[in-house]
């Protein structure tokens, strides 16, 4: 509490002792910046201090830090490789599946018995052989737990030996192999609450400390049996970019994940490597008009704009989206049509050319959106073709994305008022208003949760918008359930585009995809990182981490 | 502070009496603030279209304060972000000037009544006041109405002790008790003869709200509560310019800080001199 002078003659309040702090605080900030300005003047990277077999990182990873640690049960390694923990199966660089933990495969006529052997020579950190049981325990348990991973299609998993385990599924889901590859195997013996906080796995590097907030460390384990990794000891530092920036500049660090508005920079001694992804930024337009109803949690529902399929389809082909790379991800990034088109379920022929002004107005015009009151907005029927863009506050590429699609829009009389906001109160609004989403995954899944009517669930954001196509239904059910990859991508892209109908803009024109990022990293220039993954939603770069290593001639000196 | 001012008005306003020179300082930092407030009401919405191809320019003839990662002007931002930190400074001192009048004049009623007030007064000091804030506008839904209103309903309290202070030294005074005496009722007392007396000491302390409702509102935002992080405040604009020194990029925090800086001065400057002038036993010290 502070203490206030009554000074009668003084007559007032005096600024308090904090504000000043504050006065001082910024004026700190100024001498930090000039300060800063000096020393990249004189750019001289120190000699890298590490070992030349320890990597020092700072990357995101998906959100940074695991809040619950790094427990695949809770979601650690989904959509990137947990590092700590081995999988059944994993994905090659060309997205392809290689065994991992599993020998073969066998999955019964009907859909819904998956039977899978494993190598019976894994031992997790501590000395225990992994058997069959421990993995029917994690998939059992993940299941329970409602993670970050879909495993509604999973009845139960039990071992029918030590080295085999059997999977009965409730839905003959095809792509249940993807959900084998993304969950890491947990030790039955070891596995309690505070797992995440002391992992014990099977992978390629054991668990060695984490300090909540600053780093965690890794050591190459000794009896892998995989390949040995060059790196033997690994620490991921959890920095701000700007700070993972600057750390690298001055040689703390090895590898920094960096923001695309850093991507002109040059630091001696790094090179910069910028990754493509399959990482969509695409803003779901609510197709429903608002009738007053609610969710469950008394959400509004609809949007009495963007339930208009003129205004869904004028955005989508009047918006140029090369402009919006060039300028809100400072070119890193590439032009993206239905969420999907990078994938091999990603349809051609639903791709169509942007930017064209003329044409969607002439849309909205036909559907009787016009400017009547010259302010440059259309209108019809008195409602304004206005509505909310949200973008959560913290993420800068969609932040800039969302601004600059909005200047797009204002050529078309669009208004789009855009609004930064906490993911609590995105999550209230989310189906009455268009937000800036993120998603890429190597597992069509995604497809199926974001298009298939009956994946509403007011609890996450599958199918927000309440997509209802029977026709998109069909394919999307006939594709999840086709072990056949050819039958299966077929149907994946008819959903989108069959001629007549689909989810893209060439039918119902859902969402509005705009651009995957791209992954921007600044690193040793003699760091080796071989061929990278897919890089996925949030980013996979120690997705083949195995085979990474320094280049010969410096790694001696 | 107020003893370099006075050496600089020696040399610069020199054959002006003392009086006549805090006139001049007033009315010249006043047109200064005024200035920034219309300026930045006419620029409306002029901070946000970003112009990718001038991003991270350094401060030049065209952008004396530079362009940010957008290559939006920081020149119109900050005007912008000082224009709304003004209004927002104005409706908080204004709210609170009422406030206080109401509650000073009440406590005046009686003992019950002033030792209401200044419970009430405790009860609002003895919660950390930023937090006072953040709560408010987060239970106003959030905004740039949130942070008005919280920052407006947080800043009385201070000037109503000064004022309940006055008000107790004044009830000592003779001629009240002979008003009383008269028959003369409470709130005529408190009307007629304790509120002209109080015109000074709020008049100032409005003032003197301006700077802390200013910082306060930079706090706010630069904490990132109430705007949306592409919104021209000047909070904003500092906690955005942090993300950018390691590039180099010093003009986003050193021009917009150091603007925050002088309007805030400004206030204080006013303040300070408009006490002398209510009080010119002061203007010796």
């Amino acid at each position: 509490m502070e203490i206030y002078e009554s000074n009668g003659c003084r007559g007032g309040i005096q600024i308090k002792k904090n504000q000043w702090y504050l006065l001082l605080g910024s004026g700190l900030v100024i001498i930090v910046a000039v300060g800063l300005l000096f020393m990249s003047a004189n750019n001289s990277a120190a000699p890298n201090p590490q070992a030349s077999e320890e990597l020092v990182a700072a990357v995101g990873t998906h959100g940074g830090e695991p809040e619950a640690g790094f427990n695949p049960i809770t979601g650690w390694g989904y959509n990137h490789e947990p590092l700590v923990q081995s999988t059944l199966f994993k994905k090659d660089s060309n997205a392809s599946l290689i065994k991992d933990l599993a020998t073969d495969y066998t999955v019964s006529e009907d859909g819904l018995t998956w039977t899978v052997k494993i190598r019976d020579d894994v031992n997790f950190h501590d000395g225990v052989q992994l058997t069959a049981k421990d993995i029917a325990f994690t998939f059992n348990t993940a299941s329970k737990a409602s993670g970050q991973v879909d495993l509604s299609m999973l009845e139960k998993a039990a071992a029918l030996d030590e080295h085999t385990v059997e999977f009965s599924l409730n839905d003959p889901q095809a792509t249940f192999i993807n959900k084998l590859a993304v969950i890491g195997i947990v030790p039955e013996h070891a596995y309690e609450e505070t797992y995440g906080q002391n992992p014990i796995g099977s992978g390629p590097y054991t668990f060695v400390q984490w300090d909540k907030g600053q780093q965690v460390i890794f050591k190459a384990n000794p009896d892998y049996y995989g390949q040995k990794p060059f790196f033997k000891k690994l620490t991921v530092l959890f920095m701000d970019s700007d700070a993972a920036f600057a750390a690298a500049k001055s040689g703390q660090i090895d590898v920094a994940e960096i923001p695309a508005s850093y991507a002109n920079q040059n630091v001696k001694g790094m090179k910069m490597v910028s990754l493509d992804s399959i990482d969509a930024r695409g803003v779901n337009l609510p197709i429903h008009a608002d009738t007053g109803q609610k969710t469950e949690d008394g959400y509004a529902i609809g949007n009495n704009v963007t339930s208009d399929i003129a205004i869904r389809k004028a955005l989508n082909i009047g918006i140029d989206r090369q402009a919006l790379i060039d300028g809100a991800l400072n070119g890193q990034g590439n032009e993206e049509f239905t969420g999907v088109d990078k994938l091999p379920w990603g349809n051609k022929e639903a791709i169509f050319e942007d930017g064209r002004i003329e044409e969607a107005k002439k849309i909205l015009n036909d559907a009787g959106w016009k400017d009547t009151d010259g302010d440059g907005i259309v209108e019809k029927n008195g409602l304004k073709a206005e509505f909310s863009l949200l973008y959560p506050s913290n993420a800068q590429e969609r932040q800039a994305l969302a601004v600059s699609v909005s200047e797009e829009a204002k050529k078309l009389g669009i208004k789009i008022k855009v609004e930064g906001k906490s993911w609590d109160n995105i999550d209230a609004l989310i189906h009455s208003t268009p937000v800036v989403f993120g998603f890429g995954s190597l597992d069509p899944t995604d497809l199926y949760l974001r298009y298939y009517s009956k994946s509403y669930d007011p609890s996450n954001y599958n199918n927000v918008i309440r997509y209802n196509n029977s026709k998109v239904d069909n394919y999307l059910r006939t594709a999840i359930t086709s072990f056949d990859p050819n039958t299966a991508n077929r149907n994946w892209q008819l959903a989108a585009w069959n001629g007549k109908t689909g989810y893209s803009e060439k039918g119902d024109a859902t969402w509005l995809w705009m651009a995957t990022v791209n992954y921007l990293f600044i690193m040793d220039e003699d760091l080796d990182i071989g061929t990278p993954k897919i890089q996925p939603h949030g980013a996979d770069i120690f997705g083949n981490i195995l085979e990474w290593k320094r280049t010969e001639n410096q790694a001696n000196s | 502070m107020s003893s370099a001012i006075a050496m600089g008005n020696k040399s610069l306003f020199q054959g002006l009496n003392l009086r006549q020179k805090t006139i001049l300082i007033i009315s010249f930092t006043s047109i200064l603030l005024f200035a920034i407030v219309i300026i930045s009401l006419f620029l409306a919405g002029n901070a946000l279209p970003t112009n990718f191809e001038s991003k991270n320019l350094a401060p030049s003839l065209e952008h004396p304060f530079g362009t940010d990662w957008m290559g939006r002007d920081m020149f119109v931002r900050t005007l912008e972000g000082l224009g709304l930190s003004i209004i927002i400074g104005a409706f908080a001192s204004l709210i609170s000037t009422v406030l206080t009048l109401i509650l000073g004049l009440f406590s005046s009623l009686g003992k019950t009544a002033d030792s209401f007030v200044s419970w009430l007064v405790d009860l609002f000091l003895s919660v950390p006041h930023l937090l006072l804030i953040i709560l408010i506008s987060i239970g106003m839904g959030g905004g740039t109405k949130g942070v008005i209103i919280g920052v407006a309903l947080t800043h009385w309290p201070s000037l109503t002790r000064v004022v309940r202070a006055e008000i107790k030294q004044l009830k000592t005074q003779e001629y009240l008790h002979i008003s009383k005496n008269l028959g003369n009722s409470k709130w005529w007392i408190a009307t007629k003869h304790i509120l002209p007396h109080l015109s000074p000491q709020i008049l100032l302390g409005t003032i003197l709200m301006f700077p802390h409702a200013i910082l306060h509102e930079a706090s706010v935002t630069f904490l990132g509560f109430g705007l949306s992080p592409h919104e021209p405040a000047i909070g904003i604009i500092l906690s955005e310019a942090m993300g950018y020194l390691s590039a180099g990029y010093w003009w986003l925090a050193f021009f917009p800080g150091l603007s925050l800086l002088i309007v805030v001065l400004a206030f204080d400057m006013i303040g300070e001199n408009f006490g002398k002038l209510m009080n010119p036993k002061m203007a010796h010290e």
